[in-house]
C-alpha cells in the first residue's frame, strides 16, 4: 500500500458518523462536530493547577475562570510561538474540549451496572479483560495547526489521535488554507490575528508556500501589553485593574475620579497565584479591546500627516473619546490614546515603552506590513499580484475596530501597482472560528472519505504518514 | 496530496471538454457547477455565443435551486491577434467564480475542488473572479495571451 494514494473505499464508519473538528488556538481551543455552524464547545486553552489534600489537581474549561483557590496557578500547553510546548497537558486540555461538551462520558461495563446482575460463574471471561473504550473510538478527527507547525509535533498530533483517543480515522489541515477556502479561494495571503502570534500564510492552488510564512509575537496578547503600559502612564491617575473576584461591592464614582469599592483580602495561604489574578485581568482587557480600542484606520501612521496636512494625531484627538468603566468602578473618557495602543502593530516607533513588559519593545521586522512584505518576498514573483488581489483576514484579534481599513491603506501605499483586495468576514464568527467553520464543512462532506487517514494506514506507515498525506 | 473535498468529476464533463476543444471556435465555452447533493462537478452550459459579454451575463445570473446567487467554473475560448503582427492565437482559460454573498458553506466546497477539476482539464492559466470585474475582457485576455495580444 503506497501511503501517498488515498484509500479506495471508506476505511472508517461510513457517512452517517459524525466527525469530529478540533481548533486548537492559544487563547481558546474549538471543538464541535462536522457539519454544525459553530464549534458547540468553546473553552480557554489555559488549565489551573492547585495542590488539595496533599494531592495535584487541575481545574480545565471555563471552571478555571471561577473560583479563586488557594495557590491555584494558571499555564498554558502551548508556547508563545503558537507551537505545543507540553504535550501531556495540552492532550489533556483538548480531551477535555470534546469529553465535556460533545462525546460525554462513556457508559460503564454493562456488568457492573448493576442492571445486569448474572451469577459471577457465568460471566463470559472474555469481557473481563475488555480494555477501557478510547474517548474517540466512534469519531473521526480534524484538527487544525499553524502552518509552521514542526513536522515533529504534527506526528505527536496524530500519535495521539490514533492511539489515547482512538479515533479510525484523522486530518490534519492548515488553518491558513481553511480560512483560504472558506473565502472561496484557494489562492489568497492569509491574515490571521490571534492572541498570541499574527501570522501571514500564502496560499496558492490550495496548498501553502511554506516559504513565505511569516509570523510575529504582536497579536492580541501583545496589545494587552501595550493596554498595561498605557494604563501605568494614564493621567489623571495611573489605572489598576482590579479583578471581579476581589471586589466585594462598589459605588458610582465621576469619571476620572478615585474608585470607591470595598475589596475583598486573601490572606497569604489562602491565595491564588498571581497568574490567576493576571487571567482575570485579561478578561477586562478583552472587554476593553472590544469597546474603546480602535485602530488609527489611515491613510498614513498615526505619527504621520493626513492627505490635507493636519497631523492625524490632532484629527484622532479631535474625534469623540469612548468611556470605559472598569470592574471596581473607576471610569474615564479615552481620547488618542485609545489608537495609541495597537498603532505598533503597523509602526513599531509607535510602541509605548514599558520596561516591566514581557514583551520586548517590537522590531520593525515584526510589524505586519514588513511581514507582509517578507512573505510575498518568499513567493515567485508571478503570483504576488493574485496574492494580492486575494488577502484574507481571520482570527479574532482582526475585530478590533477600523483593522481592516488600515490593513487596505498599508498595502496600496505599499504596493500601488497590483490590485489589492481585502476580503474580511463581517459575521464574527467566520471571524473568529474561520477555520474551524472551514473544517466543519469539509469534514462533513461524504466525498471527505478520500482525504482521512485510517487507523489501518497509520499502523500500517507510522506517525510518518501525517507529512505525506496532509501537506 | 493537498487538502481537498473529494468531489470528484463527472466523465461528461471531460468528454464534453474534449468536445469543446476539437469544436474550433465554434464552442465558446463551458460553464460547470457541483450538483446539489455536493458528490460531483457536472456540466452547467455549453455556450456556442461568439459575444464575451453572452458568457459574463451567464456566469453573473449563475444561480442554485432554490433561487440564490451561485458559484461556478467556467472554461472560455479566448483567441486574440498577437500585438506583433504575427497571426491568431487561441487558449483556453479556467475561471473560478465564487462572487460575494455566496454562503460559506458553498464558498468552501467550490474552493477545495477547484483544483481537482482544473488538474482534470490540465489548463494552465486561470482567474479567480468574486466580482463581475475581475472577468472583464480585458483581464481575461490579458491572463490568456499572457499580455503579447
Amino acid at each position: 500500500m503506497n501511503p501517498s494514494n488515498p484509500p479506495q473505499t471508506a476505511e472508517y464508519g461510513g457517512d452517517e458518523v459524525s466527525a469530529i473538528v478540533l481548533d486548537p488556538g492559544y487563547s481558546t481551543t474549538r471543538a464541535g462536530f462536522a457539519g454544525e455552524d459553530a464549534p458547540k464547545s468553546l473553552i480557554p486553552s489555559y488549565y489551573g493547577k492547585y495542590n488539595a489534600d496533599g494531592q495535584e489537581k487541575l481545574v480545565f474549561g471555563d471552571d478555571v475562570f471561577v473560583t479563586p483557590r488557594p495557590g491555584l496557578s494558571i499555564h498554558n500547553p502551548i508556547g508563545k510561538d503558537g507551537i505545543v510546548e507540553d504535550w501531556d497537558m495540552a492532550e489533556k486540555v483538548w480531551e477535555y474540549s470534546f469529553t465535556s461538551r460533545l462525546t460525554g462520558a462513556k457508559p460503564g461495563n454493562p456488568f457492573h451496572n448493576g442492571l445486569n446482575d448474572i451469577p459471577s460463574e457465568e460471566l463470559p471471561t472474555e469481557m473481563e479483560v475488555e480494555s477501557e473504550e478510547k474517548p474517540l473510538a466512534d469519531s473521526p478527527l480534524l484538527m487544525t495547526e499553524p502552518g509552521w507547525n514542526p513536522a515533529k509535533a504534527r506526528e505527536k498530533t496524530i500519535e495521539i489521535a490514533m492511539e489515547k483517543w482512538g479515533t479510525p480515522a484523522f486530518y490534519l489541515a492548515r488553518n491558513g488554507v481553511l480560512a483560504a477556502f472558506a473565502s472561496g479561494k484557494a489562492s489568497a495571503l492569509v491574515i490571521d490575528i490571534g492572541a498570541s502570534n499574527i501570522s501571514i500564510t500564502p496560499v496558492h492552488d490550495g496548498m501553502i508556500l511554506k516559504r513565505g510564512v511569516q509570523h510575529s509575537p504582536l497579536g492580541g496578547d501583545y496589545i494587552s501589553s501595550q493596554i498595561r503600559a498605557l494604563f501605568k502612564k494614564n493621567s489623571p491617575q495611573p489605572i489598576t485593574i482590579t479583578p471581579h473576584y476581589l471586589i466585594s461591592s462598589k459605588t458610582a464614582v465621576e469619571a476620572g475620579q478615585e474608585p470607591q469599592a470595598k475589596y475583598k483580602t486573601f490572606p497569604a495561604d489562602k491565595a491564588p497565584d498571581a497568574s490567576y489574578r493576571a487571567l482575570l485581568e485579561e478578561r477586562t482587557l478583552s472587554e476593553f479591546k472590544e469597546c474603546v480600542v480602535q485602530v488609527w484606520p489611515g491613510p498614513n501612521k498615526l505619527s504621520a500627516a493626513g492627505p490635507n496636512g493636519v497631523p492625524n494625531e490632532e484629527s484622532a484627538r479631535s474625534s469623540p473619546g469612548r468611556p470605559f468603566e472598569f470592574p471596581d468602578g473607576y471610569n474615564q473618557m479615552f481620547g488618542v490614546d485609545r489608537f495609541r495602543v495597537v498603532e505598533s502593530l503597523f509602526d513599531a516607533k509607535a510602541a509605548i515603552p514599558d520596561p516591566e513588559s514581557i514583551f520586548p519593545a517590537p522590531t520593525p521586522a515584526q510589524t505586519l506590513p514588513e511581514l507582509i512584505k517578507a512573505s510575498l518576498g518568499g513567493v515567485d514573483v508571478d503570483i504576488r499580484p493574485h496574492l494580492l488581489g486575494n488577502v484574507v483576514v481571520t482570527g479574532a484579534s482582526s475585530l478590533l475596530y477600523g483593522f481592516t481599513d488600515r490593513l487596505s491603506q498599508e498595502l496600496m501605499a505599499q504596493f500601488p501597482g497590483p490590485r489589492v483586495r481585502v476580503s474580511a468576514p463581517g459575521n464574527t464568527a467566520e471571524r473568529r472560528f474561520g477555520s474551524w467553520i472551514g473544517g466543519s464543512i469539509l469534514a462533513s462532506l461524504g466525498t471527505f472519505h478520500q482525504m482521512w487517514i485510517s487507523k489501518k494506514e497509520y499502523d500500517e506507515h507510522g506517525a510518518n504518514i501525517v507529512e505525506k498525506r496532509c501537506k | 496530496m493537498s487538502l481537498a473535498s473529494g468531489v470528484t468529476i463527472d466523465d461528461n464533463c471531460l468528454t464534453e471538454f474534449n468536445n469543446f476543444r476539437l469544436s474550433h471556435g465554434k464552442t465558446k465555452y463551458i460553464i460547470f457547477k457541483i450538483s446539489d447533493d455536493k458528490k460531483t462537478v457536472v456540466i452547467d452550459k455549453v455556450g456556442h455565443d461568439q459575444d464575451y459579454e453572452v458568457f459574463r451575463t451567464d456566469l453573473e445570473n449563475a444561480k442554485d435551486s432554490t433561487g440564490k446567487i451561485a458559484p461556478r467554473y467556467a472554461v472560455y475560448d479566448v483567441e486574440y491577434e498577437l500585438a506583433a503582427g504575427e497571426g491568431k492565437r487561441s487558449k483556453i482559460i479556467f475561471i473560478s467564480w465564487v462572487p460575494e454573498g455566496v454562503p460559506t458553506l458553498w464558498s468552501m466546497i467550490y474552493a477545495s475542488t477547484r483544483e481537482n477539476l482544473k488538474n482534470a482539464l490540465n489548463l494552465s492559466s486561470s482567474i479567480h473572479a468574486d466580482d463581475k470585474s475581475d472577468i472583464e475582457w480585458k483581464t481575461v485576455l490579458k491572463e490568456a495571451s499572457g499580455g503579447k495580444a
